[in-house]
């Protein structure tokens, strides 16, 4: 039996002691790597994790370790990260021949052993299917979902086992750092990052050359700080890269010190990705022992450290001074910025802040240079984005797509549409900082850039990208919106603080049925002045959702006003429903999907609800296939 | 160093490198509300009161005035109808919260603010951070702003009375909505804070006249950052009236010994 | 040295056992008595006590010699610090936007009424804490439950009725 060793440290490679000793190192994986071992590549990412992936993983290990192997090599069943496509998990690919299964089971495990890599058999049932057809995609990379893709910062997540560093080498890692050390000047470095006129993927979009630029001007000791705090609800897409390609951030990092004039990096992780943490924690050191990181960077004598610091459950300490304030032990409560934080920042130095997304960009932009980069997407916004397509989307996970693609293709070409042949009624972007996009009635399309965006009174965010339906409320969205800040504001300026409590005030008695004539007027006025008065990035976008859905939907703040009624269906207190006597057929299907038995009627005969016992909580509406349930 | 043109208000100024918008318009007898500024602090720019516009390139951008260094050519404008309109919702805002701040009440006359609009909140506080840091500048030990959001309020660590508070009293002394108090009561020193005590503070009893007097620890306080470290100990502790009239004594007793004559004090001299 | 257990068993009075030696290793050892480092540390105690006590917080300000009410300000600021004991289990509810439009406001409403807390709060029996979380990222199953760091995906009522039903029977 000869065992698959990719895995195992080969006793000869041992720390790196010169740039060009990394590639050697590449090369003698390389030797050692068999293009042709069958892999087993299974997605450990939090949706998949959370649909039980870590048993499939077991399961494998414990099914390939049986007796029965002829002197073949035992294929190696590793945890990958996030693949993306997250509705379909728990995700297996299994190489050579990119073979794509979803939905595995624990109990689906021996059959593919058995069937798949013993005989090369195809179990039909484990396959991709595309929404609304029986025909099945038998390659992961035809799956349109991926197709559409460009991914360029994803690409190794999936791929690469997160866990063992020489996964990461074979695929690159670290070359790029090498070459900065070698072959450019800090000076180059920033021209490089300027010339690819990549802008922060955290969402301000600010030029990330300029800043690098800014930072290395300054006097004193500088600090390079990734912001990890990915709070936006609906995004995980730092989160991802950080537990399924953790090295393409910290190679980022070191050359971003690099180019600045630091030593001392800092991960700032929020509270809520313990995984996020385990993995960069086990990967530091493992870069550090092969001298990656940490003292004498491939023997350059260049220095770069980097401490993983935790947060501790605020949403505001996304924001960058309020992280710097965290760093130090304090409350996150952001300062005003009027000096910027590459001048004063952490411990009152030079700090040097970008997005998870945005570091793990460079090692790329640094290999293939600026002018590649900026082959894609637009002349203002280069580059591609990771965004987080959820909600009311059949393809529910993360897409890398070039910036300037049309909306419309990543919902419907990437995304697969809307389920359950309901129609599109929005997307939000950016969060609780950003809007609500009324496409397609409103706005046919959009290609997707920073100022584009924010000309339809959205921003781009941090990437989270949310499709709603016409079961969506808007007036509902803005009050989860403003409730969310409302809990997340730091509390210290008048305007954020007593804004949100009167726009919640105001939107809850507005969906509970209690709207008065002027809300909407009073709405927009505090509105404008908690975005133009308060302290910090979080209450300036505050009303953002507010006013953008007032904006395109001021019928549904109307109806529920003026009518007390809630069109969407989602308001308790502002709608029932009634099944309509024409178009049932009395399946019975609502009937049994009913929790509190409240409806009545027998087969083939119209259904009734017994208003007194509906508690409203959406399953027939959901499930009647002849829409026959309404909204009144 | 460098001189900075300003237009302020249409009228052109100039102003130092870095100076605040609101030192130079203090300069120049313009005036802007401030709620939670203090010369005694740094700016927090919590109340937004001070918030004019300000334009540097070509777009005019809401700015604070306590804390906005002016560091380039600028114009500024302190009264603009959108600034105006921005100064009457923090203040009917606040007002719904804590409607005794004189300060607060002078302003909404003068910025013809509806009282009526918003509901009250039934606080006492208008969220304003000066007697925290307060606090932090002398000690640091007794108040902070707990909680976070619409939850944040002054309180004491674990909402106890601290033993750590040397009665100093500046919390009382800067409060702009004079909603924190502080009493002497049975040789302690109390600071009520939202109706509840926030500290206690023993008061030492002067075993010359019997009366209570100022808290050890904050003349202990004093004399540390004085550089000098004369407590009194506790069987000679002394008031200051009393230490003030024995010293005297003293001194008077040497002089006029020296010179050969006695006097009682108080007795006129005899040249 | 060691706190005392107090013999009432209201849960203002009860008394946690706090081992020093256990504290000094995390504030001295693990994060070098760095004041920076004040909010890992604080994470490190409360994994330990599943909150944080009065006592371990004193003497963390005399440790790293930061004041008792900024250490209050900061337990009282970040959403993830407890100052009461909590539960035997700790359920938290996703209220991320995926998990919102997927009905989670409803899981917590059904629990609320069914053990009659608020979110934040804990059961008098102390066997359960109810809690809402702000994204854990696991959108495409969502609504997401997690109770004690498993996540439970799609969640639905049957499946929290069976496991306070399950709890009950504890």
């Amino acid at each position: 039996m000869i065992e698959a060793t990719q895995t195992a440290t080969p006793p000869e490679l041992k720390k790196i002691t010169s740039p060009d000793g990394l590639a050697l190192f590449r090369q003698e994986l390389e030797r050692r790597h068999d293009p042709n071992a069958p892999q087993i590549l299974v997605c450990s990412g939090t949706g998949c994790r959370a649909a039980g992936s870590a048993a499939v993983v077991d399961k494998f290990k414990e099914v390939l370790s049986g007796t029965g192997w002829n002197g073949k090599v035992i294929p190696l069943a590793k945890h990958t990260g996030c693949h993306g496509l997250c509705s379909r998990g728990p995700l297996v690919v299994i190489e050579p021949g990119n073979l794509f299964y979803q939905r595995v089971s624990v109990d689906d495990v021996e059959d593919i052993v058995n069937k798949t890599i013993l005989n090369n058999e195809v179990i039909k049932k484990l396959q991709y299917k595309p929404a609304n057809s029986k025909e099945v995609i038998a390659k992961a990379s035809d799956i349109p979902f991926y197709a559409k893709q460009t991914r360029l910062v994803l690409k190794n997540i999936g791929k690469v086992d997160p866990t063992d560093i020489n996964d990461s080498i074979l695929r690159g890692s670290y070359s790029a750092l090498a070459k900065v050390l070698t072959r450019m000047s800090p000076q180059d470095v920033i021209n490089e990052v300027a010339n690819s006129k990549l802008r922060g993927r955290g969402g301000a979009g600010f030029p990330t050359g300029l800043k690098w630029e800014s930072c290395a001007k300054q006097e004193g000791i500088r600090y390079v700080i990734c912001n990890a705090d990915e709070g936006d609800p609906g995004a995980f897409m730092d989160g991802a890269l950080l537990e399924g390609d953790p090295h393409s951030v910290l190679e980022g990092m070191a050359i971003c010190a690099y180019a600045v004039g630091s030593n001392r990096g800092y991960m700032y992780v929020r509270a809520e990705y313990p995984m996020a943490v385990k993995t960069l924690r086990a990967a530091i050191p493992q870069a550090e022992a092969l001298g990656l990181l940490g003292e004498n960077i491939m023997g350059t004598g260049f220095d770069f450290k980097v401490t993983i610091s935790t947060g501790a459950g605020a949403f505001v300490c996304g924001e960058s001074s309020a992280l710097m304030a965290s760093l130090e032990g304090k409350v996150g409560r952001p300062r005003p910025k009027y000096i910027r934080s590459v001048e004063k920042g952490f411990r009152d130095s030079p700090s040097n802040l970008n997005n998870v997304e945005t570091y793990a960009n460079i090692p790329a932009i640094i290999t293939n240079g600026g002018d590649w980069y900026k082959s894609y997407g637009t002349e203002r916004s280069s580059g591609t984005k990771v965004f987080a397509l959820t909600g009311n989307v059949n393809n529910i996970g993360l897409v890398e797509v070039p910036m300037g693609i049309s909306l419309m293709e990543i919902v419907f070409g990437i995304g697969g549409g809307i389920p359950n042949k309901r129609s599109l009624k929005g997307v939000q972007t950016g969060g609780p900082s950003g809007g609500c996009i009324p496409i397609p009635h409103l706005i046919p399309d959009i290609n997707v850039g920073y100022g584009k965006l924010a000309e339809v009174g959205s921003i781009m965010g941090s990437g989270g990208m949310i499709v709603m339906d016409e079961d969506t409320c808007m007036v509902e969205v803005s009050r989860y919106f403003v409730n969310f800040l409302f809990e997340e504001s730091c509390g210290q300026c008048t305007p954020c603080r007593e804004g949100l409590i009167r726009m919640k005030e105001i939107l809850t008695r507005i969906t509970q049925g209690e709207g008065r004539e002027g809300d909407v007027e009073l709405l927009v006025e505090i509105g404008n002045f908690t975005n133009n008065f308060s302290l910090c990035g979080l209450g300036t976008s505050a009303a953002n959702p507010v006013l953008s859905t007032i904006r395109y939907f001021r019928e549904e703040y109307d109806a529920h006003i003026r009518d007390k009624k809630c069109p969407a269906g989602v308001c308790k207190p502002l709608f029932h429903y009634d099944i309509d006597a024409e178009t049932c057929t009395g399946c019975g299907v609502c009937k049994t999907k009913c929790p509190v038995k409240a409806i009545a009627g027998e087969k083939k005969k119209t259904h009734v609800i017994d208003q007194s016992l509906c508690i409203k909580c959406m399953e027939c509406y959901k499930s009647c296939k002849f829409r026959s349930v309404k909204i009144m | 160093m460098k001189v900075l043109n300003i237009v302020l208000n249409g009228k052109a100024v100039t102003a130092k490198m870095g100076q605040t918008i609101l030192e130079l318009a203090r300069e120049h007898d313009v005036f802007i509300p401030t709620l939670c500024d203090s010369p005694a602090l740094e700016a927090a720019a919590m109340c937004r009161l001070c918030t004019v516009q300000v334009i540097e390139g070509k777009w005019p951008k809401f700015v604070t005035a306590c804390n906005f260094p002016l560091r380039r050519d600028a114009e500024v404008v302190t009264d603009s109808p959108e600034v105006r309109h921005g100064r009457k919702l923090i203040i009917e805002l606040l007002m719904a919260r804590c409607p005794t701040s004189p300060e607060l009440q002078r302003l909404a006359v003068d910025y013809g603010c509806d009282l009526e609009r918003f509901s009250p909140l039934n606080d006492d506080c208008v969220v304003c951070g000066l007697c925290t840091r307060a606090c932090e500048a002398v000690t640091g030990r007794t108040l902070s702003l707990a909680g976070r959001g619409t939850a944040i309020h002054v309180d004491t660590a674990f909402q106890k009375a601290s033993t750590f508070c040397i009665g100093c009293g500046a919390c009382v002394q800067i409060c702009p909505v004079q909603k924190i108090s502080m009493e002497d009561v049975d040789g302690e020193r109390r600071i009520i804070l939202h109706g509840k005590i926030a500290s206690r503070v023993k008061l030492p009893q002067c075993t010359s006249c019997g009366k209570f007097f100022g808290p050890l620890v904050d003349l202990k306080q004093v004399m540390e950052r004085m550089g000098e470290h004369l407590i009194p100990p506790p069987n000679a502790c002394v008031c200051p009236e009393c230490s003030r009239r024995n010293l005297a004594v003293k001194l008077g007793k040497r002089y006029f010994e020296q010179y050969g004559v006695f006097e009682e004090e108080g007795q006129a001299d005899a040249g | 040295m060691s706190g005392t257990a107090c013999a009432c068993q209201e849960i203002e009075c009860r008394e946690i056992e706090i081992d020093y030696s256990l504290l000094d290793k995390i504030i001295r050892d693990d994060y070098g008595g760095n004041k920076e480092a004040m909010i890992m540390m604080m994470q490190a105690i409360q994994q330990v006590y599943r909150f944080l006590p009065e006592a371990a917080v004193k003497y963390l300000s005399q440790v790293i010699e930061v004041p008792i009410t900024k250490i209050y300000e900061v337990a009282t600021f970040y959403a993830s610090f407890s100052l009461e004991p909590k539960g035997k289990y700790i359920l938290s509810v996703c209220t991320g936007t995926a998990c919102h439009l997927r009905g989670s406001g409803g899981l917590t409403e059904h629990i609320s009424k069914r053990l009659g807390i608020t979110p934040g709060k804990t059961t008098s029996d102390m066997k359960l804490t109810l809690e809402t979380v702000n994204c854990v990222g696991a959108c495409a199953v969502a609504p997401v439950v997690v109770i004690d760091e498993k996540c439970y995906p799609k969640a639905d009522i049957a499946t929290l009725n069976e496991f306070m039903d399950r709890l009950n029977a504890e």
